[in-house]
Parts: C-alpha cells; sequence; structure tokens
C-alpha cells in the first residue's frame, strides 16, 4: 500500500441473502482527503461505510493503514424515550473527558456551558442530535471520519453550520472524512474525490468531472439541474 | 433483633439494590417484562427446591439457565421474536410446574417466602449480588452506548454479542435471587417498579441507576418490615412498597 494511502478497497462484494447489494467495488482514499459517496436510496452507500466499519461480512480485500482510529457518526439512533442521559454524560462514555470535547461542540455550534452540559438528549432536537453525534466523533480526534448522511432532519441553516465545521476540521486538522450524502451542494465542491455509487461504481473522481448534468441523471434516474 | 429477621433484611438490602440497578438497564433496553417472564420459567426448579426442601433460588438458577437455552436455541432456528418464544418457554414452565408443585407449596412458589433464610443462603446472596452489581456496573455505559446505536457501539470497539451475553446472565442471577424475597409472580416488578420510580425523579443517568438501586432496597426493607408488622409474606408487601414509592416519584417527575 502506498504510503499516503489510509485505505484501499479491492473487488469489493457484499451479499445480504441472495441479493448482492455492491458489486465489484474498488476505489482507495488518501490521507486529509474528503470523499463524497453519492447515489439514490438503496444504492449501498450506508452498506459500504457499515462493511468498511467492518460491522458487515464481505468479500473482496479492504485494507486499513495500521492503527487507524475511527469516528463515526451512524444513520440510524435512537435516544431511548425518557433515558435521563444529558450530554455530559454522554460525553463521558468517551474516555479522554473532557479535553477535546469543548472544542468539539462548539465547532458544531452547540455552546459547551454548564446549562447545555446538563440537557437530556431525548429533549434535544433530530439536529442538534445529530451535531451532538457528529462532535462526539470529532472529540478524539480519530483519522478518518464516517458520517453517513450528517444532514438528515437538520434545518438549512444547521446544515451550513455543519458544513462550514466539517470543512474547518478536514482544513485544519489531518482528518480524512467519508461522507455519505444525497446533496449536491458546497461539501460536493470542495471534496477531493466523488464516488457516484448505485450497488456498483458508476463515477469515481475529482467533483468537477463526477458532478455533471448528464452524470447525475444516470446516478439519479432524471434530469437534475446544479 | 432475631436472627432470622436480620438476614431476610440483608438479602433485601442487597437484592432489592441490584434488581433495581439491573431494571434501569432493562426499562431502557425495553425489556421491562423479561424479568417477569422468567421468574415463570424459574417456576420448575422452584418447585423442585421446595420438594426436596432447599432454598428455592438454587432451583431457580438451573431452570432459568435451561429456560434461557432454550429460547436462545429456538430464536436462531426458527427467527420468531424472542417475546413470542420467551412467552411460549414461560407458560410451558408455569404448566410443568403445577404438574408436580405440592399444593401447600403453591403460595411459597408465587410469591415467595424469605422468613426460612438461613446464614449460608445469606452469605451466598450478598456475593452474588455484590458480582452481578460490579459486572453490570461496568458495561452499564457501554449497553447504554449500544441501546442508543449498537453499530456505533461496535466501532467503539464494544463486543456487543458478548455483553448482551453477561446481561442475560446477570438478568437469571438477579430472577433467581429475587424470586426468595418475592416469589416468581412478583419477580418482575421488583425489577420494573423501583426503576421506574427512579426514572421519574432523576435529572442524569447516575441519579437513574443508583436511584433506581436505593428504592429497590428501600422497597424491600419497607417490606420485610411490614411483614414483620403483620405476619403475612413479605413479597407482596415489598412489591406494594415500591408501587408506592412509584406513586409518590410522580410528584416529582422531571422533564
Amino acid at each position: 500500500m502506498e504510503k499516503d494511502i489510509i485505505l484501499k478497497v479491492e473487488n469489493l462484494n457484499v451479499d445480504f441473502g441472495e441479493e448482492r447489494v455492491i458489486e465489484d467495488l474498488s476505489f482507495d482514499l488518501k490521507e486529509k482527503e474528503l470523499l463524497v459517496i453519492l447515489g439514490p436510496n438503496g444504492a449501498g452507500k450506508s452498506t459500504l461505510l457499515k462493511t468498511l466499519l467492518g460491522l458487515i461480512p464481505y468479500q473482496g480485500q479492504i485494507q486499513w493503514k495500521d492503527s487507524v482510529h475511527i469516528g463515526y457518526v451512524p444513520n440510524e439512533f435512537v435516544i431511548p424515550e425518557n433515558l435521563p442521559l444529558n450530554l455530559k454524560e454522554f460525553f463521558q462514555f468517551k474516555k479522554d473527558y473532557p479535553e477535546k470535547i469543548f472544542q468539539a461542540l462548539e465547532l458544531v455550534g452547540i455552546k459547551a456551558s454548564e446549562k447545555n452540559l446538563e440537557k437530556k438528549l431525548y429533549t434535544f432536537s433530530s439536529g442538534q442530535l445529530r451535531r451532538t453525534l457528529i462532535a462526539w466523533a470529532m472529540s478524539d480526534e480519530p483519522d478518518i471520519i464516517f458520517l453517513d448522511e450528517p444532514m438528515l432532519f437538520i434545518d438549512i441553516h444547521g446544515r451550513e453550520t455543519i458544513y462550514d465545521s466539517l470543512v474547518k476540521v478536514w482544513e485544519e486538522k489531518n482528518q480524512s472524512i467519508i461522507l455519505v450524502s444525497h446533496e449536491i451542494g458546497e461539501v460536493c465542491k470542495k471534496a477531493d474525490k466523488i464516488l457516484a455509487l448505485n450497488k456498483r461504481k458508476l463515477f469515481y473522481g475529482p467533483p468537477e468531472e463526477v458532478i455533471t448534468p448528464q452524470n447525475l441523471a444516470k446516478i439519479y434516474g432524471s434530469s437534475i439541474s446544479l | 433483633m432475631d436472627l432470622q429477621f436480620l438476614y431476610s433484611l440483608i438479602v433485601g438490602v442487597f437484592v432489592g439494590g441490584v434488581a433495581g440497578y439491573l431494571g434501569s438497564l432493562m426499562i431502557t433496553k425495553r425489556m421491562a417484562l423479561v424479568g417477569d417472564a422468567l421468574g415463570h420459567a424459574a417456576l420448575p426448579g422452584i418447585a423442585l427446591a421446595l420438594i426436596y426442601g432447599f432454598n428455592p433460588s438454587w432451583g431457580a438458577i438451573p431452570a432459568l439457565f435451561f429456560g434461557i437455552l432454550v429460547i436462545w436455541f429456538f430464536e436462531i432456528h426458527t427467527k420468531l421474536p424472542m417475546e413470542a418464544l420467551t412467552g411460549i418457554v414461560f407458560t410451558a414452565s408455569v404448566a410443568i410446574a403445577f404438574l408436580f408443585l405440592p399444593e401447600n407449596e403453591v403460595s411459597n412458589a408465587l410469591i415467595g417466602d424469605i422468613s426460612k433464610i438461613n446464614l449460608f443462603d445469606t452469605v451466598i446472596s450478598v456475593i452474588l449480588s455484590l458480582i452481578v452489581f460490579l459486572i453490570l456496573k461496568k458495561i452499564f455505559s457501554n449497553m447504554i452506548l449500544a441501546s442508543i446505536s449498537e453499530d456505533l457501539a461496535r466501532v467503539e470497539h464494544i463486543n456487543t454479542k458478548k455483553q448482551n451475553f453477561i446481561y442475560l446472565v446477570c438478568i437469571a442471577i438477579v430472577v433467581a435471587l429475587g424470586i426468595k424475597v418475592t416469589g416468581s409472580l412478583l419477580m418482575g416488578a421488583l425489577v420494573i417498579t423501583p426503576a421506574a420510580a427512579a426514572r421519574n425523579m432523576a435529572s442524569n443517568l447516575f441519579q437513574y441507576s443508583f436511584g433506581s438501586l436505593i428504592i429497590g432496597a428501600i422497597s424491600c426493607v419497607l417490606g420485610i418490615l411490614f411483614f414483620k408488622v403483620f405476619s403475612l409474606s413479605a413479597g407482596p408487601f415489598v412489591i406494594l412498597s415500591a408501587s408506592l414509592i412509584f406513586l409518590i416519584s410522580l410528584f416529582f417527575k422531571k422533564r
């Protein structure tokens, strides 16, 4: 594996029963790179992330650089109803609390005040929860962060805050990012590479090559204006 | 104070405490009724213990482990939901137990009898309660994280399968110990009610888990004191004490 490559995927296949959900996929990710994975619903984007994380069995090769530390923001999570878990206790699940926590919270637009730290998570809006999980994933400074549709249920202002903070993290720190998204927005333009997926690799390359009206029509099955 | 009563109080404090603490996890994982079902699944073992004159808890433990193994085996081979399989196993267990449970022991089996506890039972109950508490305390935050997102927990290097197995074993031990205090019919309440009361009043996870522990212990002490005064079975008094604390907790409910 080349020196600056953090992840190398070769001939990856994933099956759910008899159905093949990812087919013969190959790509790599270099250190500090931002990779955005695009594709319609059911394209295998979340499955790909989970496979890379070692959560789903696969055939093919997934090679990680030695001792890579991973942060993950899942697509689905549930705060059990009325569970009196507050923000401070949630971050205490991470071993290095509180050194980097306040910085991570501020980065996603949550003020790390005593009052906020004592708020119960189940009282948070979906957007606040998602931002909290992003801060949680970033807080122990992983080498790479996986974000599975982090903008789900977040309002336009919130999206801007998170996109800005993600780009800030990515530019300031030596972290690679793999972002699964439906959106063809600012983050896509900042990305080093775009992987367009629909069970198999449709397009893979720099955004200016992948994000074209013709390609998007092929990815999403209809014409999309930029 | 007579020695028998002292033993009862000691067992009540430790078993009630650990049952409450476990309950705080079980409610979070939406498994509140599993304690109830397992209490019934233990009945064949309790029946054998009562027939041969030893502590029902020691009969309950193998019956519970057998019940859990059967549920686990059928879950793998039938893919039926765990709650349906638990229902099948616990009703079958009740049916089997009533085939040979002597009529004069039915009350003991269903609502417990803490009055016949001896020093050996007390020591074993205390040691097992402490061990289970320490194990649960160690896995507590990991279990909460896994209940938020199992994938997230696995990425954080938490072995969720191993953790769930340990958790099930802890449930089986606590149910077996609690059966001596409340009997199989009321065991579920010893796990659920203190935790539900604590959840109403807690501002954070620490208050919730340790509040559940304290309310569990207090409910047992109150129940055993009532039993001493009124000379009726302790089990119903324990559960009524916990229910009373739950009702009071509604006035202190926090958002």
